[in-house]
């Protein structure tokens, strides 16, 4: 639900580094979202696409690693992939002690400027 | 040309969080960050937790809403100090908003400062402002399957307190339900049934609250 101040800041981010680089148009911008994140990725598309018009991004397209809820698990020691957004219980063993590894990312991995 | 930036999104509030807390801890206040769905009680819990704590803690409120000041009333009605942050729109308090208003409340006078977020299942979990513990209130009237559809609170609360229990016999929800689910969530998670409007179990949360402000 608050997928426009994520991509205010997403823009922020990107501009800021842009800058700093010494370029001044940004063509792509690559995200890694998690899963369980809570960002709704359509929804962040389109208020990136309402925040960027007349910035140095108005021409910029996003581009999403999504990234699956993984863990390990501290009762049959095995990791787990999961296409759930959250996990309740290991999938191999059952067992609720396990430690979430991925899919709470909410990061900006890098960016083409020119 | 490749650019190489690396930075959590949420990067910017969190350093604004620990700014935050700096001020928090020079201050010595003990800062709760309350969460729920609109109108599950956080305001008339507030109510209730400042009258049995009166004399004992000193206490200040934020008040987060999206318009209105009415919740802001309600407290400084109780001698209370108390700021209202609209946020115009936004689902949520963010680092930002709430150190925009620390300079006009009393934190060094200030034992226990109370947030009261924006009425909102969602996201108020995902930003941190700077607090020493997230509560959660659920009321029993919003059905039983709440843990698992909105999981991300649970997880992040220190303290979910179900409120309304005095309404119990008016609905199917079940306590033991909602308990199973959000320990397993959470398995850290303490739980407090209360009703603001009969005042049960608010003693017990009062208590253990007095024991964290004091510790
Ligand atoms: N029966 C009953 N009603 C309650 C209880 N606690 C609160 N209420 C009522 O629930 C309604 C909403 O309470 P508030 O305290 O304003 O809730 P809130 O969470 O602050 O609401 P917002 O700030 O608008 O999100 C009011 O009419 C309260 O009187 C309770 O324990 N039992
Ligand atoms: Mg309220
Ligand atoms: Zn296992």
């Amino acid at each position: 639900m608050h997928e426009a101040s994520i991509a205010l800041s997403v823009l922020e981010i990107a501009v800021d580094n842009c800058r700093k680089a010494g370029y001044n148009r940004i063509e792509s911008i690559r995200l890694k979202i998690g899963r369980a994140s809570g960002i709704m990725i359509d929804a962040l598309l389109f208020a990136f696409n309402a925040v960027k018009t007349d910035t140095i991004a108005a021409e910029a397209s996003v581009i999403i690693d999504e990234i699956p809820v993984s863990g390990l698990c501290s009762s049959c020691g095995k990791d787990f992939v999961t296409e759930e957004k959250y996990v309740l219980c290991c999938p191999e063993c059952s067992s609720t002690s396990f430690n979430i590894k991925t899919g709470r990312e909410l990061e900006i991995i890098d960016m083409e400027v020119f | 040309m490749k650019v190489k930036v690396v930075t959590r999104i949420l990067e910017a509030n969190e350093r604004i969080a620990a700014e935050n807390r700096r001020l928090f801890d020079e201050a010595r206040v003990y800062v709760i960050n309350l969460m729920s769905a609109p109108g599950a009680g956080k305001t008339s819990l507030l109510e209730k937790t400042i009258k049995e704590l009166s004399g004992k803690i000193k206490p200040a409120v934020i008040e987060g809403d999206i318009a209105g000041t009415a919740d802001a009333e309600r407290i400084s009605s109780l001698g209370v100090p108390v700021i209202q942050i609209n946020t115009g729109g936004a689902c949520h308090l963010d680092a930002n908003m709430i150190n925009e208003v620390l300079g006009s409340l009393p934190l060094k006078e200030t034992d226990l400062l109370f947030v009261e977020n924006v009425g909102n299942l969602v996201c108020p979990a995902e930003f941190n402002i700077g607090e020493d513990m997230k509560v959660m209130l659920l009321s029993i009237t919003e059905g039983d399957d709440k843990p698992l559809k909105y999981p991300l609170m649970f997880q992040e609360s220190s303290a979910l307190i179900l409120n309304k229990i005095d309404l119990l016999p008016y609905t199917n929800a079940s306590i033991e339900k909602i308990r199973k689910d959000a320990m397993s969530l959470n398995p850290s998670l303490k739980i407090f049934e209360v009703s603001c409007k009969t005042g049960k179990g608010i003693a017990e949360w009062t208590d253990w609250l007095t024991e964290k402000v004091k510790s």
